[in-house]
């Protein structure tokens, strides 16, 4: 999940007349009442079932999770999880770029990079794992008909790592090539001609320079990880288990809600520090803005032709690796049955389209009803944290972004347990998946509104309520206008997320509204690979079509800044 | 800034709205013709139901029974473990009316959880004793034996035969190419467990010695019963412990396994079918029940090539899966010990197998 934050250095010396219109206040009372009810309360209710008997406060159960090894394991396996998955995939999101920001690729392999860094963050989950299990193990065709190993092994760390990093890596990749173009190549020019070595600028001009962009890749990545859910399930085996899974197999297996709350929890606390590292981090300002300044790049000197052979080369090689994998699971969607009958046929897509028909209509309703809600909502929330004053905004801010820093895992049991009993039953309704969806991946969309409106001068709206438009009016008028942009982003983001997402809401599928990525696990998990495979390119074809779709608006809109959509995008 | 320009030199904006209360007008249309094809396919007569049994045996039964009968039945499938605990959940507030399909040691650990309607169709007069439940709280729809499936090739290359013991698993040549379900999400994995506690004559410790053991041959204990069996088929596990209809399917998708049985004998469960208390439609739930157990759904079970053994006295097993079964020894687990203690040895087997 890869948003790009910027620091906000709010400037107003005039107090704006529309700071009491009722329109404001009214819109503030009910982002205020929604945040309480889906990001609060949630979250406090599972806090309860936590640490709450018989009305009294106990760290007990707590005490009881960790007493057994195989809890403390899984704990620390997240850990250890998140910390590879952070260190590899943040130098291999380096590696791209840097080879795409300084060694002038040709336009062919820049679109091979890119589509191969674009599909995992568009992908459903157990894509990338589906085909590891096929590629690899005893009789995987990597390792037995490629390598002719015997016996290989490929559940447990490994395999869920280079699987994880895979999944994960673009994101490092999108959040470091601003940086890195960002750093103006006059820098490295100026070292080069004072008569340094390549290397040596790489090390003390480039790199210093990237550090924070670094740290920042680096956390996004850990966090990631340690929310992803669907890789550790299908790879992870039971040598390895991971906190998600093991919250998962708790609650939909032994029907252990508390026991299921407690491991939460556990999830929670690194999940927390390092969101909060984060945070303040990128506040302190280290960090390019959103529009970066692309300087004069220092491409002719900053690699020698053999450095460039050795990047591009090792930037190929992922990517097509990448490309072998999903092209793999092209085939299994494409054949009657995978490694047994390799006969073609449609008939796995003919399957979805009829049995899977109500899972992929529920899926796009639910995606259609998150869409401009989610869009809405990350515009009024962005609106009122760039433009309001007090300590309100920054609460605001924070508490908008617990449901997008939390793993899904979380989010779903919190949800689960709040609004499956009265007060507040929603489960089983669809209100509950698009609320899920809303909540948690709005922060997008919200982001990018700050961004913007930080880039746009109050003045403009100033003129308006001044000129005698009510806030509403000014909002509708001038400022939606102007943040159409972000708006256009958090659409895309809820619904990629409302097509690919599973960690929270396969809690929340209900008879009456299932999901396509259910579907997937279920199939997976049923000999039914074809079918299994054949809605995994459906989504992507869909997610895909949905992207350029937006993205051909985005380009046409008089404030768009290209890239914008790809922020935000990915993780569990 | 041409566009920019094109933007705030737009003159009339009263046109503008007028455009967009048109598109949203037009919207509006789309979604209400969208949402009307999503949900014309819904019937008169419509109930819910959790299904254990997966999709591919679950759909062409509850399709034929919707021809039968004008019923639509709306399912969502579950391993039986997920399935229980939903049911469980959502006891004050039931979502479905029937649960449809899974051994009958879910069934029995549900009834303890006070979930089921007692029930008893029409066909329980023809059954045997060990399909029905004595108050009706479940009655049988099928019988399905474990077996053990291994990959033919794999048997071959390590000059190995079919397992015919339990004991033949803990060989060390099976070392971490086993795979089978994992008890807290899967009835085959409890069926499994209490097959072996069956065979070691109900002590537990001689049991769980044996089940420790064969942990060291486990490649992956796996979410749902049928999952190994893919990895088997493809030569990536060896072997497992799986229902019958699940191995009978993996070898008529063209994979080479091979089906076995322990002389020591395996168990078998019932797969069975229950009322929900509290169902909203109870009784067109009723008319599932007497439908699916009797022969009406279950002598369709060859023509859709499910390899379920029939529980109705009525049915003739099919002759290509009574010859499957022949001379193996199969008893059934008996549903009232094995309802009484799942939850404990399940949870025993949580803390001393699986880590």
């Amino acid at each position: 999940m890869a948003i790009l934050r910027l620091r906000h250095t709010p400037a107003s010396r005039h107090r704006p007349s529309w700071s009491v219109d009722p329109a404001r206040g009214v819109t503030l009372v009910t982002l205020w009442l929604l945040l309480a009810l889906f990001v609060i309360y949630p979250l406090l209710m599972m806090l309860a079932a936590a640490f709450l008997e018989g009305g009294r406060l106990t760290i007990a159960p707590l005490l009881a999770i960790l007493a057994k090894p195989s809890h403390r394991s899984a704990f620390l396996n997240s850990l250890l999880l998140g910390l590879l998955v952070g260190l590899i995939g943040t130098a291999l999101g380096f590696l791209f770029a840097f080879t795409v920001s300084r060694a002038r690729l040709r336009p062919a392999w820049t679109r091979l990079i890119d589509a191969a860094t674009l599909l995992p963050l568009i992908s459903p989950p157990f894509t990338t794992s589906i085909s590891f299990i096929f590629s690899f193990g005893p009789r995987g065709l990597i390792t037995y008909d490629l390598l002719g190993i015997k016996g290989a092994n490929v559940y447990g760390l490994a395999s869920t790592l280079a699987a994880e990093v895979l999944t994960y890596f673009p994101i490092a990749y999108l959040a470091l090539r601003p940086v890195l173009s960002g750093i103006s190549g006059t820098l490295e020019e100026m070292a080069f001609s004072l008569g340094s070595r390549r290397l040596n600028v790489f090390h003390s001009v480039t790199l210093p320079l990237a550090i924070p962009g670094l740290a920042n890749a680096f956390l996004l990545l850990f966090a990631a990880s340690l929310a992803d859910f669907a890789t550790p399930l299908i790879l992870a085996g039971n040598a390895f288990p991971v906190l998600p899974t093991e919250a998962y197999l708790q609650i939909t297996g032994l029907f252990d809600l508390k026991g299921g709350a407690i491991l939460s929890v556990l999830l929670l606390v690194p999940a927390a520090i390092v969101y909060l590292l984060q945070r303040s981090w990128v506040a302190r300002g280290h960090y390019v803005t959103i529009t970066g300044k692309v300087g004069p790049q220092s491409s002719i000197r900053s690699v020698t032709p053999t450095a460039r052979r050795m990047l591009l080369g090792a930037c190929a090689t992922v990517a097509l690796f990448i490309l072998y994998l999903y092209g793999l699971l092209v085939f299994a969607s494409l054949v009657a049955a995978f490694g047994a009958d390799h006969s073609w046929t449609l008939r796995h897509y003919q399957v979805i389209f009829t049995e899977g028909r109500k899972a992929i209509i529920d899926t796009l309703i639910i995606a259609l009803l998150g869409m401009p809600l989610g869009g809405l909502y990350g515009v009024l929330v962005g609106y009122l944290v760039a433009r309001g004053q007090g300590a309100g905004r920054y609460a605001m801010e924070i508490v908008s972004m617990v449901n997008y820093a939390l793993p899904g895992t979380i989010v779903g049991i919190a949800y689960l347990i709040a609004f499956n009993d009265p007060p507040i039953a929603l489960t089983g309704t669809a209100v509950i998946i698009v609320a899920c969806y809303v909540f948690r991946y709005s922060p997008a969309g919200i982001r990018t509104t700050i961004a913007l409106l930080q880039q746009i001068d109050k003045g403009l709206e100033e003129a308006s309520s001044s000129l005698g438009a009510r806030s509403s009016t000014t909002f509708r008028r001038v400022t939606f206008p102007l943040v159409m942009p972000a708006f256009l982003a958090g659409v895309g983001v809820v619904f990629i997320r409302s097509m690919t997402a599973i960690s929270a809401t396969i809690f929340l599928v209900s008879i009456g509204w299932t999901l396509i990525t259910v579907r997937i696990l279920e199939n997976m998990t049923e000999l039914s690979l074809g079918p299994a495979a054949a809605f995994s390119v459906f989504v992507i074809v869909v997610v895909m079509a949905v992207m350029a779709v937006l993205n051909a608006i985005l380009r046409r809109l008089p404030t768009a800044t290209g890239e914008q959509m790809q922020w935000g995008v990915g993780g569990g | 800034m041409r566009a920019r320009d094109r933007y705030f030199d737009d003159a009339d904006p009263s046109s503008k709205r007028c455009a967009g209360r048109r598109r949203q007008a037009l919207t509006a249309a789309l979604v209400s013709a969208f949402i009307g094809w999503a949900t014309a396919a819904v019937a008169a007569d419509t109930i819910n139901a959790y299904s254990i049994w997966p999709e591919n045996w679950a759909r062409p039964m509850l399709v034929e029974f919707e021809t039968a009968t004008g019923i639509k039945v709306n399912f969502l499938r579950f391993s039986s473990g997920e399935a229980l605990a939903r049911v469980i959940a959502e006891k004050n507030n039931p979502k479905v009316d029937v649960l449809f399909g899974g051994p009958v040691e879910t069934f029995a650990a549900g009834i303890k959880e006070g979930v089921f309607e007692p029930y008893k169709p029409p066909a329980v007069a023809a059954l045997p004793a060990r399909f029905k439940e004595a108050d009706g709280y479940w009655t049988a729809i099928a019988d399905d034996p474990l077996v053990f499936m291994t990959n033919q090739k794999f048997l071959t290359e390590n000059k190995l035969s079919a397992p015919t013991s339990w004991d033949d698993f803990l060989s060390p040549a099976y070392k971490g190419m086993l795979q089978m379900a994992d008890a807290r999400t899967s009835g085959t994995a409890v069926t499994r467990i209490f097959s072996v506690l069956e065979v070691n004559g109900r002590d537990e410790e001689k049991a769980f010695a044996y089940l420790k053991k064969l942990r060291a041959n486990v490649q992956l204990y796996t979410k749902s019963g049928g999952g190994g069996t893919l990895p088997v088929g493809l030569g990536q596990a060896a072997g497992g412990i799986f229902f019958i209809v699940d191995a009978l399917d993996t070898k008529a998708k063209g994979y080479d396994v091979v089906i076995s049985f322990p002389k020591e004998g395996i168990g078998t469960s019932a797969e069975a079918i229950a009322l929900i208390t509290g169902a909203k439609n109870p009784d067109a739930g009723k008319k599932l029940i007497d439908w699916a157990t009797s022969p009406a759904m279950q002598g369709l079970f060859a023509k859709h090539k499910i390899n379920f053994v029939p529980a109705h006295p009525e049915v003739k097993t099919e002759a290509s899966l009574a010859e499957v079964l022949r001379g193996a020894k199969i008893f059934a687990i008996d549903d009232a010990y094995a309802g009484a203690n799942r939850k404990r040895i399940v949870e025993r087997w949580v803390t001393e197998v699986l880590p």
